[in-house]
């Protein structure tokens, strides 16, 4: 069951049957109506062709940048088999989520691609089926982390007006996991349920059934009584001042 | 604090366990208590990092390894118990990469040092146990069988393992010993059901994802992925979904209303914990298994067959 919404880039007639599609520009397919080669009729679902493409202008630079990190400390070793795709649990659901496609524009540097995925590229859901089964041991559930730090470096404008919910949610993530040392659950669920503009769920029968029945057994009081971890204070400014001083993309203060 | 004794292990309960899924922390220590192993939670202990810093190099491991730290200089036990599959991840990620790598170890260890917190420098020699590796392990299904006293006849289980308990086996094979799970095919939780009476059924969906991590930001995805694994285990005639892990009870058990709402009545089926189902049949009382926590209502069925 495909939840993709089509309209982004719509897949036209054209080579529909064609796994990857996206993957290739419409231009770049050739169709007969009728063909005959060599004197055979090759006319159907044997007359689609495709160009062949030059791709080149590309960075290497970013190759290095991404090897610097932890999360892509191994893209050198991926050889494209594409095991992580065929295992991949976001694939069937958004045929556009391919990490296979993913790794090997990172590996070219090769920008312009990346730029077409900035919308599905945070689809990852880390359910690490990909990292189980690949034969080089590359990662890829990682690499999609990697891939979401070289987009947020790169392109700030696209993350900050495509990917606004997502980089919500992971701001309030962070303020809660290294300011408070510990995760509030329902200050989640209820901060970004306020950022999404959701807020009317939040009254409505099912979710304030869930939260009469957490009061009503005292697990909502035991929320309130989580607290901090002590000492935390000296944790967050390590963490913190970690994070202004690495020099590579996973740098807090590069991108966004 | 005291040192632990032979009975007793260091336990990591994570923000969730303390908080809403307080069903899973009580069964599991009941049934641990029951099993001969004493739980004993680990003071001032702070976030996994929950998979949401994993992109902040060695900050991620800071997280996970700063309670290890603790586990070995309050209660001087160099591994560490915990029930959450999500936290476990997160703790033999770390574990794993600072054994391999000297570089990130020095990382780890530099943000240590800044916070001043411990004395000592992390050493990488202990590791974190996921509780039913650990209970299968320590104790096995043996003393699962000789603890048995109101066995689960006649339940129908679809045990659902999630993600991250047995994946990927870069990171959980870490030592020869103990014993791990099989990554593709995990075996623990369908001995212990049948251990304790229980019938488990075949649905395909054991080790399938249920969408968690982006619970929030893309509900969609996790719906339907929900909704494919109960709706797979209800048409193998299962009455019960098993689980170990809470953020897997986020998708599963507290969506469930909605996953209904959206996909009919296919997908409505009770979830409940592996160690809930443990304790029922170890004799404590379903009060004090906290079945009435979970959303959805799997006390009508454990009441239908009588336990």
């Amino acid at each position: 069951m495909a939840l993709e919404k089509q309209e982004n880039r719509p897949v036209a007639e054209k080579g529909e049957h064609i796994i990857a599609r996206h993957l290739i520009e419409d231009d770049n397919i050739k169709e007969e109506k009728n063909l005959v080669i060599d004197g055979v009729d090759v006319s159907g679902r044997w007359n689609t062709f495709i160009l062949s493409r030059v791709d080149s202008e590309f960075d290497r630079s970013f190759f290095k940048e991404v090897k610097e990190t932890v999360v892509g400390s191994r893209i050198n070793r991926c050889w494209q088999c594409g095991m992580c795709t065929a295992s991949c649990t976001v694939t069937p659901l958004y045929r556009r989520f391919n990490p296979r496609a993913f790794i090997y524009m990172m590996q070219l540097g090769n920008l312009k691609e990346i730029k077409k995925y900035i919308d599905v590229a945070w689809r990852c859901v880390g359910c690490y089926k990909c990292s189980q089964r690949c034969p080089k041991q590359v990662n890829p559930a990682e690499m999609m982390e990697a891939l979401g730090l070289l987009i947020k470096k790169y392109f700030p404008e696209e993350v900050k007006s495509k990917l606004k919910v997502d980089e919500d949610v992971k701001k309030i993530y962070d303020d809660m996991i290294v300011g408070h040392g510990r995760l509030d659950l329902a200050k989640l669920h209820t901060s970004a349920m306020q950022k999404t503009g959701r807020t009317k769920e939040l009254i409505g029968k099912i979710e304030r059934d869930a939260i009469f029945k957490m009061a009503k057994d005292g697990r909502a009081f035991s929320i309130l009584r989580l607290g901090k971890p002590h000492n935390w204070s000296s944790s967050k400014e390590a963490i913190t001042g970690y994070l202004k001083n690495i020099n590579t993309i996973e740098n807090g203060e590069s991108g966004v | 604090m005291d040192k632990l004794s032979e009975n007793q292990a260091a336990y990591y309960p994570g923000c969730a366990l303390l908080t809403i899924d307080r069903a899973y922390n009580n069964s599991s220590k009941l049934v641990s208590k029951k099993m001969g192993i004493e739980l004993v939670e680990i003071p001032d202990y702070n976030c996994c990092g929950i998979g949401e810093m994993k992109s902040k190099g060695a900050a991620s491991m800071y997280m996970p390894l700063r309670n290890m730290m603790l586990a070995k200089s309050r209660l001087g036990s160099k591994n560490l118990v915990m029930a959450c599959s999500v936290c476990y991840h997160e703790f033999k990620r770390s574990i794993a990469r600072v054994r391999e790598n000297k570089n990130e170890l020095e990382a780890v260890n530099s943000i240590f040092k800044e916070a001043g917190e411990f004395g000592e420098e992390y050493a990488p020699d202990g590791d974190a146990r996921h509780i039913l590796e650990f209970l299968y392990n320590e104790k096995g299904v043996d003393e699962v069988k000789r603890n048995t006293v109101n066995p689960l006849k006649g339940l129908k289980v679809a045990p659902y393992y999630g993600c991250l308990y047995s994946r990927p086996s870069m990171y959980t094979f870490t030592d020869k010993k103990p014993q791990m799970d099989n990554s593709e095919r995990p075996r623990f939780m369908h001995d212990f059901l049948k251990a304790v009476g229980a019938e488990t059924v075949f649905y395909g969906n054991e080790v399938q994802c249920c969408g968690g991590r982006n619970l929030i930001q893309d509900e969609e995805t996790s719906f339907t992925l929900c909704s494919q694994t109960i709706s797979k285990a209800k048409k193998a005639g299962a009455d019960v979904i098993a689980l170990i892990c809470p953020k897997c009870a986020g998708a599963l058990d507290v969506n469930q209303p909605k996953i209904v709402e959206k996909f009919g009545k296919d997908s409505e089926l009770p979830v409940v914990y592996l160690t809930q189902l443990m304790a029922l049949a170890f004799g404590f009382s379903k009060k004090e298994a906290e079945f009435g926590d979970m959303i959805s209502n799997p006390l009508k069925v454990i009441n239908e067959k009588g336990f």
